[in-house]
């Protein structure tokens, strides 16, 4: 279980996340959404410990990552697959090499395992003979499947997805929906996923919670996001320019 | 009550970001270094990787160094042998100079520049590229530590490759001068060597030999510093080349100053 209690995270003088709190039950999507900028993805890295935030506990499995060594750190990592938005292949490996990576590194395989780990998971996320092919070589849509494949790789319980449908078509979308729901009925792995697509979001998530302003204004169900009179998250889920989300709150910079 | 306000006004000023900037920027570079070091006395190397690094720097930076040290050597034949012909009216002492210029000037310093620009500079450049693209996160998610996978085995490799390429540039410049001497001068070649070699001991080359490892150091540590901290996609890729070759240069150029100024009152020499 996945447990983040009051979290802050400044960049300069701007607050990014600003008290967040939210629980991941074994098995649950939880579905992050809201605006650009606003500390989605910060909230995500912060999870896995790639960011430390200013106060708060972030709780994995009963180990607080926020306190702990660095060597419980990379134990509870093991525990995680992060899915990143632009897929983060490494360029100068092959695919077989990009999948089979924390396979080396989390994992004790020998070869013959890892040969046909790597197979299992490309099969799972739908490719096949990709193995010798540099990520350059690949679609967008093809990236994220490999990234993917990447991260369930050495069997995580966790897998956390950083707007896995952003700049794919529609169809390569809910592909990748569809793949997010297979993989937790196989894998029975949690997932929080951050997107701005709200039809993935209705078809994934077990729970959805909006951040705005660095702080979460709404939490519920699919059927519960579509009838609430939260006027912020209704302009959101729209998608409508007018309302009380202005273009001016929602920019912020990084230090 | 006014000092307290002058202290204020001091943290907002341009000097204050630019100390504070330097500050951090060698504390970061110190903790990279020391982080470094670490595995590698631990011996927790990648080997495979290492060895990539070493055709990468090494050999791949052979033909460059070849034909620059070559160029060089025969270039300086050509100056000496003029100067001491209009001197002497004959080309005198052009194998010593030559030697002596290669072995313990030109050699370590040339192919530091040459490295700075082929090898420096491709480091920042992947580093910087994997930065943006979130690559070095990739790496932190799947348990490994950047600095151990990807500088330490460009530490190593810069460090035992440059000393390498450094003794090829001596021999290379050497031989460039002899060719040109040869054709040019008429000197013989039994004299040129002699020249070339007489007035050179083991300390000699120990001069050339310490230079070139600082200079590696200055090179690796520079570029992969640049490109751990690179910002702002594409264009802060090309601001983090610019930077490590500029920072390296001067840094090699200025080093080597104060370590010819050491080594000489060390008496190695």
């Amino acid at each position: 279980m996945i447990k983040v209690e009051n979290i802050y995270k400044s960049f300069t003088k701007k607050r990014v996340l600003d008290g967040i709190s939210l629980e991941l039950c074994p098995g649950q999507t939880l579905v992050i959404i809201g605006s650009s900028g606003v500390g989605k993805s910060i909230l995500l890295k912060t999870i896995i410990g790639l960011i430390k935030p200013d106060s708060g506990t972030i709780t994995i499995d009963g180990t607080d990552i926020t306190k702990c060594t660095s060597t419980d750190l990379q134990q509870t990592q093991k525990k995680m697959g992060y899915v990143f938005q632009e897929a983060a292949l490494f360029d100068s490996l092959d695919i077989f090499e990009n999948v089979a990576f924390g396979l080396r590194t989390l994992a004790n395989f020998d070869e013959t395992q890892i040969k046909n780990r790597v197979e299992k998971c490309l099969a799972m996320v739908g490719l096949t003979n990709v193995e010798h092919l540099k990520p350059a070589n690949l679609s967008g849509g093809m990236k994220k499947r490999v990234a993917i494949a990447r991260a369930i790789s050495y069997k995580p319980s966790y897998i956390l997805y950083d707007e896995p449908t952003t700049g794919l078509d529609p169809i390569m979308s809910d592909a990748i929906s569809s793949l997010i729901m297979s993989l937790k009925k196989h894998l029975n792995v949690s997932s929080i996923v951050v997107t701005h697509d709200m039809n993935s979001a209705y078809k994934i998530a077990d729970k959805i919670i909006m951040i705005y302003d660095g702080k979460i204004i709404f939490s519920g169900t699919s059927e519960e996001i579509k009838r609430t009179d939260n006027e912020y998250v209704k302009q959101f889920v729209r998608g409508l320019s007018s309302g009380p989300i202005q273009q001016t709150d929602r920019t912020f910079e990084m230090g | 009550m006014k000092k307290t306000l002058d202290i204020f006004q001091f943290y907002r000023t341009k000097q204050y970001v630019f100390i504070y900037g330097t500050i951090e920027s060698l504390g970061k570079t110190v903790n990279m270094v020391l982080e470094t070091f670490t595995y590698i006395f631990k011996l927790d190397i990648n080997f495979k990787n290492t060895i990539g690094q070493m055709v990468e720097v090494g050999w791949k930076s052979t033909p460059i160094v070849i034909l620059t040290s070559f160029c060089t050597g025969m270039v300086l034949a050509l100056q000496v042998g003029t100067a001491t012909s209009n001197l002497f009216n004959e080309p005198v002492y052009v194998g010593m100079v030559i030697g002596f210029s290669m072995v313990i000037e030109l050699g370590p310093v040339l192919t530091a520049i040459v490295v700075t620009g082929r090898v420096g500079a491709a480091i920042t450049a992947e580093l910087g590229t994997m930065k943006v693209t979130e690559q070095l996160d990739a790496l932190y998610t799947l348990g490994t530590n950047p600095v151990k996978y990807l500088a330490v085995s460009r530490f190593l490799a810069c460090f035992f490759m440059l000393p390498i390429l450094t003794v090829i540039s001596n021999i290379v410049g050497i031989y460039g001068g002899l060719v040109l001497s040869t054709n040019t001068w008429e000197v013989s070649s039994c004299s040129y060597l002699s020249q070339s070699l007489d007035f050179m001991t083991v300390r000699t080359f120990i001069h050339g030999f310490i230079k070139s490892f600082f200079f590696a150091l200055i090179i690796v540590v520079v570029a992969c510093y640049k490109g751990f901290n690179t910002k702002n996609g594409a264009e802060g890729v090309g601001k983090s080349v610019t930077g490590s070759v500029m920072t390296s240069m001067v840094l090699i150029l200025t080093a080597d100053y104060f370590l010819t100024y050491l080594l000489v009152a060390l008496k190695v020499k």
